[in-house]
């Protein structure tokens, strides 16, 4: 047999040896057993070498303070003049994506309620297979990560809505889809008893249909009265909303 | 990688903010505790994540389906720690007038007072001794369970190298937590 080195057992506690034999070899003699039980024991020691706690919001806390740099990262390429419709060809918005988290709410829901029940057999459809799919997951934690998302894009098409002075036709495309979106996340939030949060989204609602039906046909002063209303307050309330949905210990 | 995290990359290598939110929010706590064990600095590991954070964004279009997103982020969370480390080495050297003695040196951890013998810091100490190829090395296999292969490509190093890389900082580390063992 061939002479067993501190690396080979530094491999076998790693699992990384080649030799599948090895471990055997080791079991089988004492010697080998107790230098194997002495590395293991130091290497264990690095346990203790242990990070200071994170919340569970540090990972909303890092986009905060990394977004603004994110976006500009997105605006510093050459020709910044973007015009609002141009702004609407990022991708980063799709009906898609904001109905299947608006489902998988829905869904979470559903579970939620239906959890506990015993003795239910009936076959599995697609819908059903995606809800015992979600076994585990929070849905209050799924609802307010999903429309914090939602109120974050809102939030964007807000802000440039504010500041421009066009109109395009994506631009009522663009609306119709967030308010498609809107009253799923609106519903599950009804359905979920989150009844400030519903009532939130209620209120965006009206200023949404606007967007997608009477911005683009609408005169000047109908864009600009619709701006005034945005900067009187429904931003700086989307904003508020978003955070609090941040944190989970804030009731919406 | 599950389908639904490729779906994700993809995304935000389309330039979805939304999507790198999601990334975000996924790998924030793995990336901070690599970089705090790489520096054993809190606020320097949390400026570390963040800037990280923004080089993946720049960098998320290169990103190949092929390896994995967790070896990407953590690769670049260990050259960015690097560049911290060497700036702050650098600044340390004109800082300093007088030599510098670390507290512990390697080999020289004393068990204290039976009773009162801080394992953590001792065990700090000892990592923080090591050099930042080999604490990388160690960190990367010992913490985060990457394999040889992957540290080898993470570290940019060969397979062979990364393997000698750690059993140097094994070695070292053993010589010196062996008294707490025995203690």
């Amino acid at each position: 047999m061939r002479n067993i080195t501190d690396d080979d057992l530094t491999l076998l506690f790693y699992g990384e040896h080649d030799d599948p034999a090895l471990a055997a070899t080791v079991a089988e003699s004492a010697e080998l057993s107790a230098r194997f039980d002495a590395l293991s024991a130091e290497l264990r020691l690095a346990d203790h070498f242990v990070p200071p706690h994170r919340g569970d919001d540090y990972g909303a806390e890092v986009w905060r303070r990394i977004s603004p740099r994110v976006a500009d990262e997105r605006t510093a390429s050459p020709g910044r003049v973007r015009t609002w419709l141009a702004s609407f060809s990022q991708p980063r918005f799709s009906l898609a994506g904001a109905l299947s988290f608006a489902l998988v709410a829905v869904l979470a829901f559903t579970l939620g309620r239906n959890g506990g029940q015993e003795g239910i057999t009936e076959p599995l459809n697609p819908v059903n297979g995606a809800a015992v799919a979600l076994a585990g997951i929070d849905p209050n934690r799924l609802l307010a990560h999903s429309v914090s998302g939602h109120l974050e894009q809102v939030n964007l098409v807000l802000t440039q809505f504010v500041n421009t002075t066009e109109t395009s036709p994506g631009e009522a495309e663009y609306a119709t889809d967030m308010l498609v979106a809107n009253r799923l996340y609106r519903q599950a939030a009804a359905a979920q008893g989150k009844h400030k949060l519903a009532a939130f989204l209620a209120d965006l609602e009206p200023l949404l249909i606007e967007l997608a039906y009477e911005a683009q046909s609408g005169s000047t002063a109908t864009r600009e009265r619709m701006q005034q209303e945005v900067r009187n307050g429904l931003l700086f309330r989307v904003r508020v909303m978003n955070k609090q949905l941040d944190k989970p210990q804030i009731s919406v | 990688m599950s389908q639904i995290e490729q779906k994700i990359i993809r995304k935000a290598a389309a330039g979805d903010r939304l999507a790198f939110r999601e990334l975000v929010l996924e790998h924030s706590h793995a990336m901070f505790r690599l970089a705090w064990r790489l520096t054993s600095d809190e606020s320097a590991a949390e400026d570390i994540v963040q800037e990280a954070f923004i080089k993946a964004w720049r960098k998320i279009g290169n990103f190949r389906m092929e390896s994995s997103f967790r070896s990407w982020l953590h690769r670049i969370t260990v050259n960015t720690a690097m560049d911290y480390l060497r700036r702050q080495a650098r600044r340390k050297q004109f800082e300093t007038t007088e030599p510098e003695f670390e507290s512990v040196q390697m080999g020289t951890v004393s068990p204290a007072v039976d009773t009162q013998i801080d394992i953590r810091e001792q065990t700090e100490a000892v990592m923080m001794n090591l050099s930042e190829t080999e604490r990388s090395a160690l960190l990367l296999k010992h913490f985060e369970g990457h394999s040889i292969k992957e540290i080898a490509q993470i570290m940019e190093m060969t397979t062979g190298a990364c393997k000698q890389t750690i059993f140097r900082a094994v070695k070292k580390m053993r010589i010196a937590l062996r008294p707490l063992v025995t203690a």
